[in-house]
């Protein structure tokens, strides 16, 4: 119960990413603590995400050409963003996650002024996945469609839900490409210019929480994509190399929410913890199960492009449990509060909203089992 | 359309369409005002550019939804009497959690409730649960086993004869010991005390890839290879001429199927048992279509343009089949032994457990069967899965075990390799503690009663070897009898058995 340490979560960084940390969470605990209820009620924070980018939080995952960079550094920057404000956290993942496209696309129109524009928080845009991820795992069908012409693809379709978008944002998405034979073997990966003819933004109705994301769905009407905008054609490989690294770096949006509750129950413990120790899951327990979880995640980031079957079922996992945990202890934060954690304006009840969309944003803990359990099946012959 | 067509169209009872994406049903009845629809718009007259008003999707996205019926009830199936709840904070639950319902997780299922009738049990398999003998899988065509008679008792009779909650198709994930919780994928569970009876996996080499190679371990595959062989008799290729492969190959061309027999040693059974016995074997195939190839390395295989596939080897040339099998070992997962850091026998292929008890590393976890290893020693046998479970049961109850009493069912512990042109049965002597055989050889490995490598190294003499048996027997240099082995029809006498055997693979 010491409450010196609410501030300090330790990390074994060392020079350049722990810097970048401090300031991260400088940040957090300012004006981004200040704009946190704003965020969830629909402004998007343009600035407070730049001044992140500025400080590091998008590159810090980035290596050197097509390397992995610092991914454990990379889920702190977005665990402590989370622990304040998870619609800020989420965009962090959003910018990180566009980030890891770029970089791994090989795509030299992409890698160069694109990325590092990008890394710095310069240029801002994120990552339409749900539907293709969904698609992969069968639960739906591709919403974009490319139609190959000469020097390129036109697509066509509605994504619905795409997050940390805008007019002079984009996004990475893939359309199923439709062959002249009538045909669809294959997908392709694309960046997404919002401002790009054929590209309208519409707007989606409201989230019960995450407003400030600029989630919108985009529509595009023979928008043309041409190879420097290519990402991965075909797109599958691609997705097959990227994806635990994709998951991985999104635990950290889990890992911040559920901090941010348990350090919301340490500060009513003072006056309350004489009728909280009646209830379940207590702070020092989650933060137990909290520190053991990262502990895991950390071991795991040490190797985010790891191929092995046994990897990106721990990966999966570990996802899974961050969801868990931050369900766990929001609403465990919001008993351990009371009727002052239920106030419109209480980041406690904000917080129990936030750990929703934690659960179910693509890959959603159902998603998550199910790919456990596909994976966990031993291949037979045909 | 007509005047008549489209009177007629509006007589059809009014359709219903979901949105793919979010869910959205338009109703024909009701329209999409707000987006200047007016009830009693036809789908089919929704402008293109229309958009779910919730998701923003187009028309294409939609698909006709026909509500599904009301249910009257969730009928909770495999729901026990005592379900198992979240602990309060701090009580630990008495409850038991087994992961893996072969023998192994049901035997200890059976006797956890035959000690305690209100202990509340979860038995977590990744496959469906259903209760058969594995040792039938490859004897069944000798034996006129249908396929679908191989389950003696379907997993949810099981589970409600037991009264335990079963989690069929369940992948284990993830065991985190300090909030005594196991990882699933159908969520975390929790537990007081941790039975691991997971089983041990096909060992597969590298060369041979799962998707065009079988392993036949359980009932599915199991399943799915006898309905791959349904249409014609075929040409098999099974690599490992193992105690499994031999079994196999024995029962699969009784089926009439033509086997080839690849292995690395120049006999069949070789690792296990001495030389004469693989010979005899062969000899005892010759009536049979079953072609044995020693002393082959196998390089990889590959699937021929024809639809047919090819077993390459290391200066053997290949060797074409319409299906490959292999049989090549197994080996425990260390998954979940290592997210507990449990001590795990990497040589040996299994989670260390104590003899006495099967309690591994970590207090209040066991494991026993396929994945226990004592003293460095796998077992791989049906044997001592039942005096395991015992122990493990009388621990976790905190009863006395009596191990005298679960060992002294067998003095001797008895392998059989039912190949039926050859049956052989090898008698190994002495067992002392509930979870190995301490005294000469161990319970697990045969192996050990050719081995040389102890300080008292054993020796094979032949008692009897003419038309109608062989008869063998180990003797260690000191003089003390270790096993004794027969194959052929003509068993040995009764004093020569000394003692009485039992059938250590096959329970029927």
């Amino acid at each position: 119960m010491d409450m010196t340490d609410l501030q300090t979560a330790p990390h074994p960084a060392s020079g350049a990413e722990a810097e970048m940390l401090g300031a991260v969470r400088d940040i957090a605990n300012g004006a981004l603590r200040v704009a946190a209820e704003a965020t969830d009620r629909g402004i998007y924070p343009r600035d407070l995400l730049q001044r992140l980018g500025t400080a590091g939080a998008f590159s810090a995952h980035l290596g050197p050409g097509a390397e992995a960079g610092d991914y454990a550094s990379a889920i702190h920057a977005m665990a402590a963003v989370s622990r304040v404000c998870g619609a800020s956290g989420f965009m962090v993942w959003c910018q990180q996650v566009c980030g890891l496209y770029l970089q791994q696309s090989g795509n030299a129109a992409l890698t160069g002024p694109v990325l590092a524009a990008h890394a710095s928080g310069e240029r801002l845009g994120g990552t339409g996945m749900s539907n293709p991820m969904k698609t992969y795992a069968g639960i739906e069908t591709m919403l974009l469609r490319a139609t190959p012409v000469p020097g390129g693809y036109l697509v066509n379709g509605t994504l619905p839900w795409v997050s940390h978008i805008g007019s002079d944002h984009y996004a990475g998405v893939l359309a199923a490409v439709d062959e002249p034979t009538g045909e669809s073997t294959r997908e392709i990966m694309f960046l997404l210019r919002c401002d790009a003819p054929g590209v309208a933004l519409r707007p989606c109705p409201s989230f019960s929480a995450m407003e400030g994301t600029n989630t919108w769905a985009i529509r595009c009407t023979d928008v043309f994509i041409g190879g420097d905008a290519l990402m991965a054609d075909p797109a599958r490989p691609f997705i097959g190399r990227i994806r635990g690294a994709f998951v991985l770096l999104q635990t950290g949006f889990g890992l911040g929410v559920a901090q941010g509750a348990i350090d919301s129950m340490w500060q009513v413990e003072p006056q309350l913890g004489h009728v909280n120790r009646y209830l379940d899951d207590r702070p020092d327990d989650l933060q137990a199960e909290l520190d053991a979880l990262t502990a895991r995640i950390e071991t795991l980031a040490a190797n985010p492009f790891s191929a092995e079957r046994d990897h990106l079922i721990d990966v999966l996992d570990a996802r899974a449990h961050a969801s868990e945990l931050a369900l766990r202890a929001a609403q465990s934060a919001l008993l351990h509060a009371g009727a002052r954690g239920y106030l419109i304006s209480s980041e406690v009840q904000r917080r129990v909203r936030e750990s929703h969309f934690v659960a179910i944003v693509t890959p959603a803990v159902k998603h998550l089992r199910k790919e456990i359990a596909r994976l966990s099946t031993a291949e037979t012959p045909a | 359309m007509t005047a008549s067509e489209a009177a007629l169209a509006a007589l059809q009872p009014w359709q219903q369409f979901i949105c793919n994406v979010c869910g959205l049903i338009y109703d024909e009845a009701a329209g999409d005002p707000d987006s200047g629809l007016p009830p009693g718009t036809r789908f089919a007259d929704i402008p293109d550019d229309w958009a779910c008003p919730i998701c923003g999707v187009s028309k294409t996205d939609f698909v006709p939804f026909t509500p599904p019926p009301p249910r009257d009830a969730h009928s909770a199936t495999h729901a026990p009497k005592h379900a198992t709840r979240r602990g309060v904070r701090g009580t630990a639950e008495s409850s038991v959690l087994i992961v893996g319902a072969g023998r192994a997780g049901w035997q200890v299922a059976e006797a956890l409730r035959k000690r305690d009738a209100t202990l509340a049990i979860t038995l977590v398999s990744s496959c469906n649960g259903d209760v058969y003998d594995k040792p039938q899988l490859s004897v069944a065509v000798a034996r006129g086993i249908a396929v679908h008679s191989l389950v003696r008792e379907s997993a949810a009779d099981a589970a409600q004869r037991l009264n335990l909650r079963l989690l069929p198709s369940t992948a284990a994930v993830h065991i985190d010991t300090r909030t005594r919780s196991l990882r699933t994928s159908r969520g975390p569970l929790r537990w007081s005390h941790l039975v691991l009876a997971q089983g041990a996996e096909p060992a597969l080499p590298a060369a041979l890839p799962t998707s065009l190679v079988w392993r036949i371990n359980d009932l599915t595959s199991y399943r799915a290879l006898r309905a791959a062989l349904l249409s014609r008799p075929q040409h098999i290729v099974l690599i490992g001429a193992g105690l499994v492969g031999c079994e196999l190959a024995n029962d699969l061309a009784l089926a009439g199927h033509r086997i080839t027999l690849l292995d690395r040693q120049s006999n069949p059974l070789s690792a296990h048992l001495p030389a004469e016995v693989g010979q005899r074997l062969l000899r005892a195939w010759s009536d049979l279509p079953i072609q044995f190839v020693g002393a082959v390395r196998v390089s990889g295989v590959e699937r021929l343009a024809g639809g047919g596939l090819r077993v390459n080897t290391l200066g053997s040339g290949y060797f074409d089949a319409d299906q490959v099998i292999a049989a090549t070992g197994l080996r425990t997962a260390d998954r979940l032994a290592r997210s507990a850091g449990l001590a795990f026998d990497a040589a040996a292929g299994g989670i260390q457990v104590r003899a006495q008890d099967g309690e591994t590393s970590v207090a209040g976890i066991y494991a026993l069967g396929d994945c226990a290893v004592v003293d460095g020693c796998a077992s791989r046998y049906i044997e001592p899965i039942a005096r395991q479970a015992h122990a493990i049961a009388a621990s976790i109850t905190g009863q006395s075990c009596d191990v005298a009493e679960a060992a002294a069912e067998t003095a001797a512990s008895v392998l059989r390799v039912k190949t039926s042109q050859l049956p052989i049965t090898l008698t190994r002597m002495g067992h002392d503690a509930a979870f190995g055989a301490a005294s000469g050889a161990a319970s697990g490995a045969a192996s050990e009663v050719t081995s040389d490598a102890t300080s008292d190294p054993a020796q094979w003499h032949i008692d009897r070897n003419d038309d109608e048996a062989l008869h063998m027997r180990s003797v260690s240099a000191s003089g003390r009898l270790i096993a004794t082995l027969s194959a052929g029809r003509t068993q040995r006498t009764r004093a020569e058995m000394r003692p009485a055997a039992h059938d250590l693979r096959a329970h029927s």
